[in-house]
């Protein structure tokens, strides 16, 4: 495999390109990468997904790797391990160094001793956990055939691993016995973990490791990964696309553009003081809790595709300072101080060019607030919604008693006119039930949702004439799904499925025209040429461009309320901004009122705040805390929503990765919920009397917009204020927390 | 395609609701021709899904072979006379008497035309099976699952039952009891039950399209049912659909032909099953290899056809496929055959 | 969870055969041309036209354990009732106890189909798994149109050609029978040998034309595994080969395989009739076809039930020990497409 090393670096040697190693060394490597490249080929030319990486591992450090999808990270992830899967080849050099002066040269072992250090010596954990278990054999079958595999001692490796997983809050006899999809998905991620320590690896490498989660199991997962690392002297490569999460945890930053690394360096430094303009933009673009809304800019352009790599450097296509070298040559690294380097001929003058932060230019910002009403478009009163889990259609459903799940609980709320309502929580919460009980496409089991004073379900029912008919409701109350995969019709091009709507509620209109305006909207939203876009199928689209269409399509309709549902999650961070302000500028115009869903409160930020809108808390079916965006995110009241402020990441690095300020990770079981206050069971500051009662979101009413559902807000009357506080064993710790839920992921 | 040229020029604009600098108030400036409109039309039903078809060689082979059986029974029988006793000597061996090309039987039957013969009987047969079986599977099946509820659970129960009934033996006491003898009613007495397993199969596809998000925004846009399942759901159930179909097209062959060769069907008309059947059951005819041909002739007949719809069923459901027919259709995309390399060089970088 | 599937599974096959019991009491009973015209035109023919009604309804009660002249629901009892204890009726034509006719013949019928069953899944998993792993290899697309070649010919088809050329022609075997008249009954050697040698066409004629599809879907579902993230993760971990290949691949390659098993235990005990007819082997499907021939509706419907039951029972078992293989039957996540 490392045949054509002389050739590559004579080559690198030619261009200028990544031969200044001395700059990027580290005092006690353990791994140290050198020109490590990665090339598919493909009926249009070679295509290289890692371009003359070089790059060194400290021991015993965090180092966090950062870059967009398609940047090349997960290709260098498989690169330590010498693990690229076929056809790629790996070119370069990986040497490992176990301890003191041994050297290893991964890519020249042989099949077994590349199947001994792997696991062994350097251990990985993938992104998917669920599809990372053979689904047809228990954990406990997983854990032992790895230990058999490699000779160690299945009693003394077993115990560790019933320590790791105790150290990750898991019960280890439960999940040991489980079968992969009986975990939820945190559950199964930490096992995955353990599983990749089982043989005490002296490096572990996650990609990705919690993208599937929750931000609230996310970062429960960073805090004990920093536990882990302490304990057993651990040196972690840690890939993301998540600047902020990674933020606080890693020692060491490297940003990844274009299969190369275009800075690297203390994550210190690197936050505060970042020197190439890629990183500065991606600053910028991550929507985070501290950067005001104003600075907020999405990066122009698109990364480039790996068959064509531009010429130079590869981001100057999309850099403010490109000049005629920037195009010409592939820059070196320059070295901001001894220990952080940056990939940029222009690296001093990009602080200038690209400010991070516009002190005292905040009036600026580009409020989109528009005139609200007095009156709300739709108005939900106590609403509940149901669940009974579904059978399979056979013959004995009908006798079986379902489990209900309890999606919704008595919620009431009310949406005006160009209004934006954001709701946040973890998955499972309801908050998408809720949504669809808002737009009239979830039937509450109880309660009212109506429309403009009209009743929607009673419209619906009714056979005689309503004040508002049924049809008008319908049209005036619209949705934009989460997965840009699946709000398409696939076998549909795009003018197809924009002129759906179309003809079913203006049937009339001439053909012509109605090609002309989807045109026009499709080049309106930044899709050029249309007619070209027109005629393509959903998978000829990407992610963004997919939401674009969902989103003309649902304004096609000329809705009063969109249900935008966890709308930019799947797209990559850079795009959330510019598909949110498109979306903030397209309520501008049409007087919209969006509800927007999210699980992540810096999205729920952005897009409340630029709006003026409100942000609500849901957690277990209830709506626990609802005000004003600002008001949420900078004085959070209620115990929950603090939790989540703690786990959004934000930039600021001098904040280590604490302990979670709550008493479980998992969240219990919705067929059974708590009793009182359903947070009870997770909540740092409950007392006796939460398990008893239900606080309620107007039990207080101090005149304000910002309500919250906690006794905490009650006045010094409450029954809270006298009762013991609740104060877990600490044996049963663990099982407690461990012990939650198989079904926890049932409606979201 | 015309639709480059009619890009938009601004248009004149509407004051609808939406404000005039929007564009949600566009009227076209330009007209495609009714002409152009049906060439996309046709470009897009006829010539692109026949194309794809014959990108692919397995379907190629078996259009070829289907068509050519389509021929034997439409035009074939109008070339061939029908088969006479005593036309020829007895038992003719096949190639040698080029009259009698495949040979004689023992009554001096000249074999071809006996299976040229019985092909119409047989393609109204599967025609009659196929459709039936399709029809049944998709019409329960899409209800099913679309529906839920109680008209699910009634359904599926009835269902299930059927679908665990061995076929053939129920089919043999149905065939006995009625006695039919119209090709038609053979057909879907043959498929009485085997549609049971298809509209199961239909059903949980059903249900997980109903839950993709695009029916859902199609509901929520006040798009009636009938709509929905005609736009959103059959298209993806398409492939499956025809797969199936060509696949209980040969399970009537074998059926009717080894019912008739069993003698339980009636034999009212040429049958190659009847003709396995007479070679068969004749005194002595399995001792001598003089009568190999007339019992090989229905049986090569038999497996030919059905090998050309295996092959033709491999095939097809790459005619559904909007990746594939994508590059058929828009020749004005020529980066489409980028887009799928990228998305496979996407996964081999996530994974 | 895995109780109720259980019990889901269990009610269902139970309900089913319920179901068919019934649909068959019908069906003997609204036969046009059904038993009792049948019996009373037997009857004519040896008596003259003075047939006595009460004695063709007592015959009809002997050979059918259904009484015509009693009102329905009591017809419908008596017949079920006779069908808990065992009666199937009365063979027209051997005048013998269809009971006793096809418990001599079932456990012939059980023995070729199972051996059949086993070898064509056998051999098709096999393959199916070779071909996924050397996946674009000539031998691998050789054999795939091999397959699809063998899959196109019907099973009766083979099953002719292999007792013309083999049984006939060359005498290499035997062209009816269980076993040689000259053998012992028992567990002896000679017993199973002739057993064997007489079962080995037509376990050939279904396995030769059955293999092939099931090697296509092995395979098709083999290169998915291969494709899947936990099998470049089992690598990693450094599991050896044929661990990967057996609890891993193969494992999770066959769960799908059960739906076309499930139609295979029906399209085989159905196809009895055919190939037990055609190798004159004295099975279930055999007496079924004689009984259909000479109008016995007692032996004709008992055979049917019969291998109805055959099937719903084989159909049972799969489930069940598919619920054992996979984890996830029964919680609503299984590979399984319900068959």
């Amino acid at each position: 495999m490392s045949k054509t090393d002389d050739t590559q670096t004579a080559t690198t040697a030619g261009t200028g390109a990544g031969t200044d190693l001395s700059s990027i060394r580290v005092d006690d490597p353990i791994v140290e990468i050198r020109n490590a490249s990665v090339t598919f080929d493909m009926e249009r030319g070679e295509s290289r997904v890692l371009d003359e990486v070089s790059l060194d591992i400290e021991r015993d450090e965090i180092l966090g790797i950062v870059g967009e999808s398609g940047s090349g990270k997960s290709m260098f992830a498989s690169a330590l391990l010498d693990a690229i899967v076929n056809p790629g080849v790996l070119t370069g050099d990986v040497t490992y160094h176990p301890q003191g002066d041994a050297e290893v040269d991964v890519l020249g072992l042989s099949p077994e001793q590349l199947r001994e250090l792997r696991w062994e010596e350097i251990s990985m954990v993938f992104q998917g956990a669920q599809s990372s278990f053979n689904p047809t054999i228990t954990i406990r079958a997983h854990f032992e055939e790895t230990i058999e595999a490699h000779n160690y001692n299945m009693e003394q490796a077993m115990a560790h691993a019933r320590e790791l997983l105790s150290d990750l809050y898991m019960d280890p006899d439960r999940v040991l016995d489980s079968y992969p999809h009986e975990l939820s998905g945190g559950m199964q991620q930490r096992t995955l973990i353990a599983l990749s320590l089982v043989l005490e690896p002296n490096v572990l490498v996650m990609d990705e490791p919690t993208a599937a989660l929750d931000l609230l199991m996310q970062r429960s997962i960073l805090s004990l990964l920093e536990d882990l690392q302490e304990k057993y002297d651990l040196s972690i490569v840690f890939i993301t696309h998540d600047l902020p999460l990674v933020a606080g945890l890693a020692d060491r930053l490297a940003v990844m553009y274009a299969f190369e690394f275009v800075e690297i360096g203390p994550a210190s430094d690197l936050i505060g003081n970042p020197t190439h303009p890629y990183t500065r933009a991606l600053l910028k673009a991550v929507p985070n809790l501290d950067t005001p809304l104003s600075e907020m800019r999405p990066i122009d352009g698109m990364a480039p595709d790996p068959v064509d790599v531009p010429q130079g450097c590869s981001y100057h296509p999309r850099c403010p300072l490109a000049d005629e070298t920037c195009r010409a040559e592939d820059p070196t690294y320059h070295d901001v101080t001894s220990d952080h380097q940056s990939a940029c001929f222009h690296w001093e003058d990009s602080a200038e060019a690209i400010p991070l932060s516009t002190d005292g230019e905040h009036g600026e910002t580009q409020a989109f607030a528009g005139e609200q009403s007095d009156e709300p478009v739709v108005s939900l009163e106590d609403v509940d919604v149901h669940f009974d889990q579904v059978s399979d259609g056979g013959l004995l459903s009908v006798f079986q008693e379902p489990d209900t799940v309890h999606a919704v609980d008595d919620i009431s709320l009310d949406v005006y006119e160009n209004d934006v309502v954001t709701l946040v929580g973890e998955s499972g919460c309801g908050k998408t039930t809720l949504g669809k009980a808002v737009i009239g496409a979830q039937r509450p089991t109880d309660g009212t949702v109506a429309y403009r004073g009209q009743d929607i379900w009673e419209a619906k029912d009714s056979r005689r004439e309503t004040d508002i008919p049924y049809e008008h409701i319908r049209r005036s109350l619209q949705m934009i799904h989460q997965d840009p995969g699946s709000s398409l019709n696939p076998n549909r091009k795009v003018a197809a499925s924009l002129k759906a709507p179309l003809k079913r509620w203006e049937p009339d209109m001439d053909p012509d025209d109605r090609q002309e305006r989807i045109l026009s909207l499709l080049e309106y939203v930044g899709m050029s040429p249309p007619g070209d876009y027109a005629q393509r199928y959903p998978h000829q689209l990407s992610g963004g461009e997919k939401q674009r269409v969902a989103l003309i399509r649902a304004l096609l309709m000329n809705p009063d309320v969109i249900l935008a549902d966890e709308a930019v999650s799947a797209l990559d961070v850079s795009l959330r901004v510019e598909v949110m302000d498109l979306m903030l500028e397209l309520q501008d115009l049409f007087d919209t009122s969006y509800v927007f869903i999210s699980h992540n409160l810096s999205n729920a930020r952005y897009f409340s705040g630029k709006a003026g809108g409100r942000i609500g808390v849901m957690y277990l079916g209830e709506l626990v805390e609802i005000g004003p965006a600002e008001q949420i995110i900078n004085d959070p009241q209620h115990p929950y929503t603090k939790v989540l402020r703690w786990s959004t990441a934000d930039l600021d690095i001098e904040e280590t990765v604490e302990d979670p300020p709550l008493r479980g990770i998992d969240i219990p079981d919705p067929v059974d919920p708590p009793s009182g206050c359903r947070f009870h069971t997770r909540c740092p500051e409950a007392r006796e009397a939460c398990t008893r009662a239900q606080p309620t979101l107007d039990g207080h009413d101090d005149g304000t917009e910002h309500r919250t559902a906690c006794f905490r807000e009650y006045d010094e009357s409450h029954e809270y204020w006298e009762s013991e506080p609740i104060v877990d064993d600490a044996d049963d710790a663990d099982v407690a927390v461990g012990g939650s839920d198989s079904d926890a992921r049932t409606d979201e | 395609m015309s639709i480059e040229e009619t890009v938009p020029d601004g248009g004149t604009i509407t004051g609808d609701e939406a404000s005039a600098d929007t564009p949600f108030g566009t009227v076209s400036s330009g007209t495609m021709s009714r002409r152009d409109r049906y060439k996309m039309l046709a470009n897009e039903w006829v010539i692109a899904p026949f194309k794809i078809l014959w990108d692919d060689w397995r379907a190629r082979v078996g259009t070829l072979i289907i068509l050519a059986y389509v021929l034997m029974g439409t035009v074939g029988v109008r070339l061939v006379d029908p088969p006479r006793v005593g036309e020829g000597d007895r038992l003719v061996s096949p190639f040698e008497d080029m009259s009698h090309p495949l040979g004689t039987d023992n009554m001096g039957n000249d074999i071809f035309a006996q299976i040229v013969h019985a092909t119409p009987p047989m393609l109204e047969m599967i025609v009659a099976g196929a459709v039936f079986t399709t029809v049944m599977a998709v019409v329960v099946g899409t209800l099913s699952g679309y529906k839920g509820g109680w008209t699910d659970q009634l359904l599926m129960t009835f269902n299930d039952i059927l679908m665990t009934i061995p076929g053939l033996p129920l089919v043999i006491v149905i065939a006995v009891i009625l006695e039919p003898r119209s090709p038609w009613l053979v057909g879907v007495i043959i498929t009485v039950n085997a549609w049971a397993g298809l509209a199961r199969a239909i059903r949980s596809q059903v249900l997980t399209l109903r839950e993709e998000s695009y029916v859902e925004a199609s509901r929520l846009m006040g798009i009636s049912t009938p709509q929905i399942v005609m736009k959103d759901i059959m298209p993806g159930l398409m492939p499956y659909i025809l797969v199936n179909f060509v696949n209980s097209a040969r399970s009537v062959i074998f059926a009717s032909v080894g019912l008739y060769f069993l003698g339980i069907l009636p034999f009212t008309e040429l049958n190659w099953g009847v003709m396995m059947n007479l070679s068969y059951e004749t005194g002595g005819a399995l001792y001598t290899w003089e009568t190999a041909h007339w019992l090989l002739a229905p049986m090569v007949t038999i497996v030919i056809l059905s090998f050309g719809l295996i092959l033709f069923s491999q095939g097809t459901d790459r005619v559904f496929n909007p990746r594939v027919r994508a590059r058929h259709t828009s020749a004005a995309d020529p980066e489409e055959g980028d887009e799928d390399m990228s998305g496979e060089v996407a996964t081999h970088i996530r994974g | 969870m895995i109780n109720n599937y259980y019990i889901e599974r269990t009610a269902q096959a139970v309900f089913t055969v319920f179901a068919v019991v019934t649909m068959t009491f019908g069906m003997i009973r609204l036969m046009p041309g059904g038993p009792v015209s049948y019996i009373r035109s037997q009857l004519v023919q040896q008596q003259g036209n003075q047939v006595d009604m009460e004695q063709v309804n007592a015959l009809v009660e002997v050979y059918t354990n259904v009484a015509p002249d009693e009102p329905l629901y009591i017809q419908y009892i008596d017949y079920m009732a006779a069908l808990l204890q065992g009666d199937l009726g009365v063979s027209m034509f051997y005048n013998d106890p269809v009971t006793e006719i096809l418990a001599s013949a079932a456990p012939w019928t059980v023995f070729v189909m199972s051996i059949s069953l086993v070898l064509t899944f056998g051999l098709g998993i096999t393959l199916g798994a070779v071909m996924a792993y050397i996946e674009g290899s000539r031998f691998d697309v050789s054999t795939t149109l091999v397959s699809i070649f063998l899959n196109s010919i019907p099973y009766y088809v083979m099953a002719i050609i292999l007792v013309y050329v083999l049984g006939y022609q060359f005498n290499w075997f035997p062209t009816g029978g269980r076993i040689s008249s000259d053998v012992a009954t028992g567990m002896n050697l000679a017993f199973l040998q002739s057993a064997f040698y007489h079962a080995a066409l037509p376990i050939a004629s279904l396995v030769i034309t059955g293999f092939g599809i099931q090697a296509l879907a092995m395979r098709g579902n083999s290169i998915r595994v291969l494709g899947e993230d936990y099998i470049r993760v089992a690598r990693l971990r450094g599991l050896p080969p044929h661990d990967i290949a057996l609890r891993y691949v193969g494992r999770n390659a066959i769960l799908p395989m059960y739906t076309g098993m499930m139609i295979a235990i029906g399209f085989m005990f159905g196809g009895s009739v055919i190939l037990e007819e055609i190798f004159a082997y004295p099975g279930i499907g055999y007496y079924m076809f004689r009984g259909i021939m000479a109008r016995d509706y007692p032996l004709m419907m008992g055979a049917f039930l019969i291998i109805t039951i055959a099937v719903v029972v084989g159909i049972y078992v799969a489930d069940l020990t598919y619920g054992k293989l996979d984890p996830r039957a029964g919680s609503g996540g299984g590979n399984r497409e319900a068959y």
